[in-house]
C-alpha cells in the first residue's frame, strides 16, 4: 500500500503541483468574472479578450526574446494591470445600459466586444504565436521529486497565492469587501444605504479586468499569446466560477483548484477522456448542485 | 404600411434588372472558357483565424512566382483574387463554393484546412473547376475522395510521418518511442504513417499520447506521463500554437536535455519556430522542404521572396509558389476547367525549390522528404538539411 | 399592424421566395437556401428563447445532431428527401428530449451554462467519435438528394431550393402554430411569471420539456436543410459559433417574433459568408461589430422597432 503511493506521488507529484499552479492562476483570471456576475448580474464574454491584452502587454514589453529582468517583468505585471483596469471601466460603461435586459444581451455585446478587441489585437500583433520569457533569475529549474520543474511555475503558485489572500482579505475583511459583498446578494439595500452602487460595480469590474490582465503577463511564459487564447481562457474561467458558485470569491477559489487538478492529474488519469473532462465536471456540478460547490442555495430561485 | 405600396415596385424592378442574368433552373457547370488572354484565379487561404499566418505566406509565395513571370500565366494575364478561408470549414467551405459557383473564376488556389478541402471537392467537381490544394494534408484528398479536378502541390499526413518512422527505429536501437500529438484527423494520419515505417524497421512504441486538439494550453500531465515511461526518444506531431507550447513546455519541465526529440517538419517551420527559439534546438523533423535546402532554384527563390517580404519563405509559401508554376504549364493549354485538367496532367516535372517533383497517378506530389536539425544560423533558427529520408511507400 | 394586412404581406413574401430560382442565378438560390437553413434554426431558438424564456447558448447541438443524421442517412441508406429530413427531425428532438430531461429543472443563467456545456461535449464528441463522424476532416461525399425513390439526384439550385423553401415553411408553420396554441400561450405565461403558472397548477417541467423537443426537432430539421445544401458536416456545425449565430439572428430579428428571426438570418449569412470573407481577414472584426450594433440600436429587434415612429420627425425617447 504505502508502496503503491509512493509510486503514486512519484507519478503524479509533480503533476499536482502543477495542477496547483494552473488553479491559482485561473483564479487569478476568473475572479473578476465572478464577482461581475455577483454585483451586476453580467455576463461578460469579454473577460478572456482581457486576459489577451495583458498577454499582449507583455509581448509588446517583453517579446523580443531576450532575457528579461524581473523589475521590468513586475513592470509589465502592473502596466496590463493598469490597462486592463481601464478596460474594466470601460466595459462596465458599455455593459450598464443592457444591464436590465437579461444575460442574454449581456451575452452578445460582451461576446461582440470580445470579437472586436481580439481582431484589434491580431491587427496589431499578428496572427502569429509570440512567446513570453520568464523573468531572468526564475527561468531555471528546480528539482521536485527528483524530477525537475520550472521555478517560474512555483513563483506564480506563490504571487498566485499571495493574490488570493489578498482578494480574500479585501472581500472579506474591509468595509468596501462587505459593501460588494451585500451588493451580490441585495443590490437594492446597498444602495437605500447611501451607498453609490454605480461606483462600487465600476470599482468592481475595473478590480477585475485588472486582475484578468495580470494574470495574462503572469500566464505569459507558460501559455504564450496568440489570437484563440482569449476563448479558451474565458471557457475555463466560466467553468471555474459556474463550478463554485456565481459571485462567490471562496467559491472561485475552490473552483480554481478543483479545475487545476482536474486539467492536470484529471487528464493525466483519463487521458483517453481528457477532452471531456471540464465541460463534464460543470455539466455534473450544475445539475446536482446548480448554486455550485460554495454558492448561496437561493441562487437558484 | 408603406412596404405594402413599395416592395411589389422594389421586387419588380429587381427582377427586371436580373432577368437577363440566367435562372438557378438551367444547368450550370459551363466551363466558362472564354479565351480572351485573360485568366482569373482564386487564391482561398485563411486570413483571420489560427492558420492565418500560413495564409498569409501562402498568398506572399503565389504572388512571388506572379511578380517573377510579370502576372501572367500560360502566356495570359492573371487578375487575382483573394477569399478568407477563415477558421475552419464553417467559413471556408461557404466561400469556397462560391467560387466554384463563379463563372468568371478559372481556378482556385489555396486551401490550409483539410476539412474545407474535403468539403468542397464535390462542389468543384460538379462545376468541372480546378482546385489546387497547397497544404490540406488529409489522406483522402488524393485517396478515398479524390477528383479529377482536385490537384495537391502539399503533401499527405501519412506520407510526412512514414518519411521518418524508420529513419527514428534506426537511431533508437532498441530503445522504445514515446509517441505524442494533437487528437484530431491529421494527428491519427501522422501517427499512422509514422507507425507503419517505425513498426517495419524494428521499433518499439513506450506509450501513445493524442492530446485534445485546439483545447490544450498546458501540456505537463501529458509530458510527466512521457517522463514516467522513460522512452530513448519523442515523436511528436504538432502545429501552429500548439507546437509552441508544447516545445516550450517540453523544453521548460528539463526533457529537453535527456530524450531526443523527433516530429513532423511542421513543428518547427516558420513563425513556430521564431517562437520557439533556443528551447527547439536539436530537434529532428522531416518534411519535403527547408529554405536551407541548397540547390539553385531555392537559392534564388529564398532571395527574391526574403527580398520582398522580409522573412525567410516557409513550406507554406513554397507549395504556393510551386501551385503558380504548375498553372502556368497548364494554362498554356486554355482555361476552360477540362482544358486546365488535361493541361495538369501533362505537367512533368516541376523546377520547385523543394528540388525536382512531378504528380503521382493520385494528383499529388511524388517528392523527397529531407530530415532537418533545428540550428542557429547567425541571429535566426533554422531548419538545417542534414539527409534525404527513405521515400514513403503510400 | 391589422390581420388582413399581415397575412397578405405572408402571401406575398411566400410568393417572391418561390418566384426567386424563376428569375436568380444559381448563386443567388444558393445563399438563400443557407439563409433558409439558417433561418429555420433561428426560429427554432426563438420558440425557446423569445417565446418561452429559455436562453440557450447551444442550440447547434440538435441542429449539428439532425446535420449528422441526415448525411448518414443520405450517404449510406437513402438520399430520397423525405427520409434523411424525417430522421433529422427525429434525432434532433429526441437528442433535445434526452438532454432536456437534465436542462429544463435549472433556469437563467445555469440555465445558459448547461446548454453551453452540452453543446461543448457535443462537440467534443463529434470530433472525436471518427468511426461515425469521420471525426474533424468531417462527413464528406453525401449524395444530392432525389426527389423520388432512386430517382434522379437533383442537381439544379433552383429545385434544391425549392425542396429548402418547402421544408422550412412547414418547419415555421409549425413553431407559429406552437406558439399560438394552448402550449405557446402557457409558455408565455411561463417566461413572465413561472412562479404564478406553477401555482395555478401548470407542470412546468412537462410544458418545458415539451417546447425543448419541439424545438430541437425543428433545429433537426435545419440541420438536414443545412446538408441538403452543402452537403458536408463537420463538429464545427455544431460549434458555439453556430449557436452564436443564431442567437444574433433572433436578437436581431426581434424576440418572440418569429419572422423577424428569418431576416434576422439573412443578415448575419450575408455578413458573415459573403462580405467577411473578402475583406481581407477582417471578417471577425465586422462580426463583432455588428453583434455590438445588433444589440445597442435594435432592442427589440426589426420586428419589434416602430420603424414609422424611428423616422417621423420627432422621435420618441427610445429606452436603449
Amino acid at each position: 500500500m504505502t508502496a503503491l503511493t509512493a509510486n503514486f506521488i512519484t507519478d503524479n507529484g509533480v503533476t499536482m503541483i502543477d495542477g496547483l499552479a494552473t488553479g491559482v492562476l485561473l483564479f487569478v483570471i476568473a475572479l473578476g468574472l465572478s464577482l461581475v456576475f455577483g454585483v451586476m448580474d453580467v455576463l461578460n464574454l469579454a473577460h478572456g479578450a482581457i486576459y489577451l491584452l495583458g498577454a499582449y502587454v507583455a509581448v509588446a514589453l517583453l517579446g523580443g526574446g531576450t532575457k528579461m529582468t524581473l523589475l521590468a517583468f513586475g513592470g509589465a505585471v502592473l502596466l496590463a494591470a493598469i490597462i486592463g483596469g481601464f478596460s474594466g471601466w470601460g466595459l462596465s460603461a458599455m455593459v450598464r445600459p443592457v444591464a436590465h435586459r437579461g444575460h442574454l444581451d449581456q451575452a452578445l455585446l460582451t461576446l461582440g466586444i470580445a470579437l472586436v478587441v481580439s481582431d484589434l489585437v491580431a491587427m496589431k500583433f499578428g496572427n502569429d504565436v509570440r512567446s513570453i520569457p520568464a523573468p531572468a533569475g526564475l527561468d531555471g529549474s528546480a528539482t521536485i521529486f527528483g524530477q525537475s520543474y520550472p521555478v517560474y511555475r512555483l513563483v506564480v503558485i506563490v504571487v498566485g497565492g499571495l493574490l488570493a489572500v489578498g482578494a480574500l482579505y479585501v472581500i472579506e475583511r474591509t468595509r468596501v469587501g462587505s459593501l460588494v459583498r451585500a451588493s451580490v446578494v441585495d443590490p437594492q439595500m446597498v444602495s437605500a444605504l447611501g451607498v453609490d452602487t454605480k461606483r462600487l460595480v465600476t470599482g468592481v469590474f475595473a478590480a477585475g479586468a485588472a486582475l484578468a490582465a495580470a494574470g495574462g503577463v503572469i500566464g505569459g511564459p507558460i501559455l504564450s499569446a496568440y489570437p484563440g487564447l482569449d476563448n479558451r481562457v474565458l471557457l475555463l474561467g466560466l467553468v471555474v466560477v459556474v463550478i463554485g458558485g456565481l459571485g462567490s470569491v471562496s467559491g472561485a477559489l475552490v473552483g480554481a483548484l478543483v479545475i487545476g487538478q482536474i486539467e492536470t492529474l484529471g487528464v493525466s488519469l483519463l487521458p483517453d477522456h481528457a477532452s471531456f473532462l471540464v465541460f463534464g465536471a460543470m455539466g455534473l456540478v450544475l445539475l446536482l448542485r446548480p448554486q455550485g460547490l460554495l454558492g448561496k442555495k437561493e441562487a437558484t430561485a | 404600411m408603406r412596404a405594402t405600396r413599395t416592395l411589389p415596385l422594389a421586387i419588380t424592378v429587381t427582377l427586371a434588372l436580373s432577368a437577363c442574368g440566367g435562372s438557378a433552373l438551367s444547368g450550370g457547370g459551363g466551363d466558362g472558357g472564354s479565351d480572351d488572354g485573360k485568366v482569373k484565379i482564386a487564391l482561398l487561404v485563411p486570413q483571420s483565424g489560427v492558420y492565418a499566418p500560413l495564409g498569409k505566406d501562402m498568398e506572399a509565395g503565389f504572388r512571388l512566382y506572379l511578380e517573377e513571370n510579370d502576372n501572367k500565366l500560360g502566356g495570359k494575364d492573371v487578375e487575382l483574387t483573394v477569399v478568407d478561408e477563415g477558421a475552419g470549414p464553417e467559413d471556408g467551405v461557404p466561400a469556397g463554393t462560391k467560387l466554384a459557383q463563379d463563372e468568371s473564376v478559372d481556378a482556385v488556389v489555396g486551401i490550409v484546412n483539410s476539412a474545407v478541402a474535403l468539403g468542397l471537392t464535390d462542389s468543384f467537381t460538379e462545376a468541372k473547376k480546378p482546385l489546387i490544394i497547397t497544404n490540406a494534408g488529409a489522406n483522402d484528398i488524393t485517396g478515398k475522395s479524390a477528383s479529377p479536378y482536385v490537384w495537391r502541390t502539399s503533401f499527405s499526413n501519412g506520407e510526412v510521418g512514414e518519411a521518418i518512422g524508420g529513419h527514428v527505429a534506426k537511431e533508437v536501437g532498441d530503445g522504445k518511442v514515446y509517441l505524442v500529438g494533437p487528437d484530431y484527423a491529421a494527428g491519427d494520419e501522422f501517427l499512422a504513417g509514422f507507425k507503419k515505417s517505425f513498426v517495419a524497421g524494428g521499433g518499439k512504441i513506450a506509450g501513445t499520447q493524442m492530446t485534445p486538439f485546439g483545447k490544450t494550453t498546458n501540456f505537463q500531465p501529458y509530458l510527466q506521463k512521457v517522463r514516467n515511461a522513460k522512452p530513448k526518444a519523442v515523436f511528436a506531431f504538432y502545429a501552429g500554437a500548439e507546437a509552441v507550447t508544447f516545445v516550450k513546455q517540453y523544453d521548460q519541465l528539463g526533457l529537453h536535455e535527456d530524450i531526443p526529440f523527433y516530429a513532423t517538419g511542421f513543428l518547427t517551420e516558420g513563425g513556430a519556430l521564431k517562437a520557439q527559439g533556443k528551447s527547439a534546438e536539436g530537434i529532428f523533423t522531416s518534411l519535403h522542404y527547408s529554405s536551407e535546402l541548397d540547390n539553385d532554384k531555392n537559392k534564388t527563390f529564398v532571395k527574391a521572396y526574403t527580398e520582398a517580404n522580409k522573412v525567410p519563405p516557409t513550406v507554406y509559401s513554397m507549395q504556393t509558389y510551386d501551385a503558380g508554376a504548375v498553372l502556368d504549364k497548364a494554362l498554356a493549354k486554355g482555361t476552360g476547367g477540362d482544358q486546365i485538367v488535361e493541361g495538369l496532367k501533362s505537367t512533368g516535372e516541376v523546377d520547385s525549390p523543394r528540388g525536382p517533383w512531378s504528380f503521382s497517378d493520385k494528383q499529388g506530389p511524388d517528392q523527397t522528404y529531407y530530415l532537418r536539425k533545428v540550428e542557429k544560423k547567425g541571429d535566426a533558427w533554422t531548419n538545417v538539411i542534414e539527409s534525404e529520408l527513405t521515400k514513403p511507400s503510400s | 399592424m391589422k390581420p388582413k394586412l399581415s397575412s397578405a404581406l405572408a402571401v406575398l413574401s411566400v410568393l417572391l421566395l418561390v418566384a426567386v430560382p424563376l428569375v436568380f442565378p444559381a448563386d443567388i438560390a444558393n445563399t438563400l437556401s443557407r439563409v433558409l437553413a439558417l433561418a429555420l434554426l433561428a426560429v427554432s431558438l426563438d420558440l425557446l428563447v423569445g417565446v418561452s424564456g429559455m436562453p440557450s447558448l447551444g442550440h447547434a447541438a440538435p441542429f449539428g445532431v439532425g446535420a449528422y443524421a441526415a448525411a448518414l442517412v443520405a450517404r449510406d441508406t437513402t438520399s430520397f428527401a423525405p427520409v434523411p429530413l424525417l430522421v433529422a427531425v427525429v434525432a434532433g428532438g429526441l437528442f433535445a428530449l434526452l438532454t432536456g430531461v437534465l436542462m429544463v429543472r435549472t433556469k437563467g443563467t445555469y440555465f445558459l451554462m448547461l446548454t453551453l456545456a452540452i453543446a461543448e461535449l457535443a462537440h467534443v464528441l463529434a470530433q472525436r467519435w471518427e468511426g461515425l463522424t469521420g471525426g474533424t476532416n468531417g462527413l464528406y461525399g453525401i449524395p444530392s438528394l432525389t426527389l423520388a425513390p432512386g430517382g434522379e439526384p437533383v442537381t439544379l439550385a433552383g429545385v434544391r431550393y425549392w425542396w429548402i423553401l418547402l421544408i422550412f415553411l412547414i418547419g415555421f408553420a409549425i413553431v407559429w402554430w406552437t406558439s399560438r396554441s394552448m402550449l405557446g400561450r402557457s409558455l408565455r405565461g411561463l417566461r413572465d411569471n413561472e412562479e404564478r403558472m406553477a401555482s395555478i397548477g401548470y407542470s412546468t417541467f412537462w410544458l418545458k420539456l415539451a417546447v425543448y423537443g419541439i424545438a430541437g426537432g425543428v433545429a433537426g430539421a435545419a440541420g438536414s436543410l443545412w446538408v441538403a445544401q452543402n452537403r458536408f458536416v463537420s463538429p464545427e456545425d455544431l460549434a458555439f459559433e453556430v449557436s452564436a449565430m443564431a442567437l444574433l439572428a433572433v436578437v436581431v430579428g426581434g424576440r418572440g417574433r418569429l419572422w423577424g428571426a428569418v431576416l434576422g438570418a439573412a443578415l448575419v449569412t450575408i455578413v458573415r459568408d459573403d462580405i467577411g470573407a473578402s475583406l481581407g481577414g477582417r471578417g471577425p472584426l465586422l462580426l463583432g461589430l455588428v453583434f455590438i450594433a445588433a444589440v445597442y440600436l435594435l432592442p427589440h429587434g426589426f420586428a419589434g422597432t416602430n420603424w414609422r415612429q424611428l423616422f417621423t420627425r420627432r422621435p420618441q425617447e427610445d429606452k436603449a
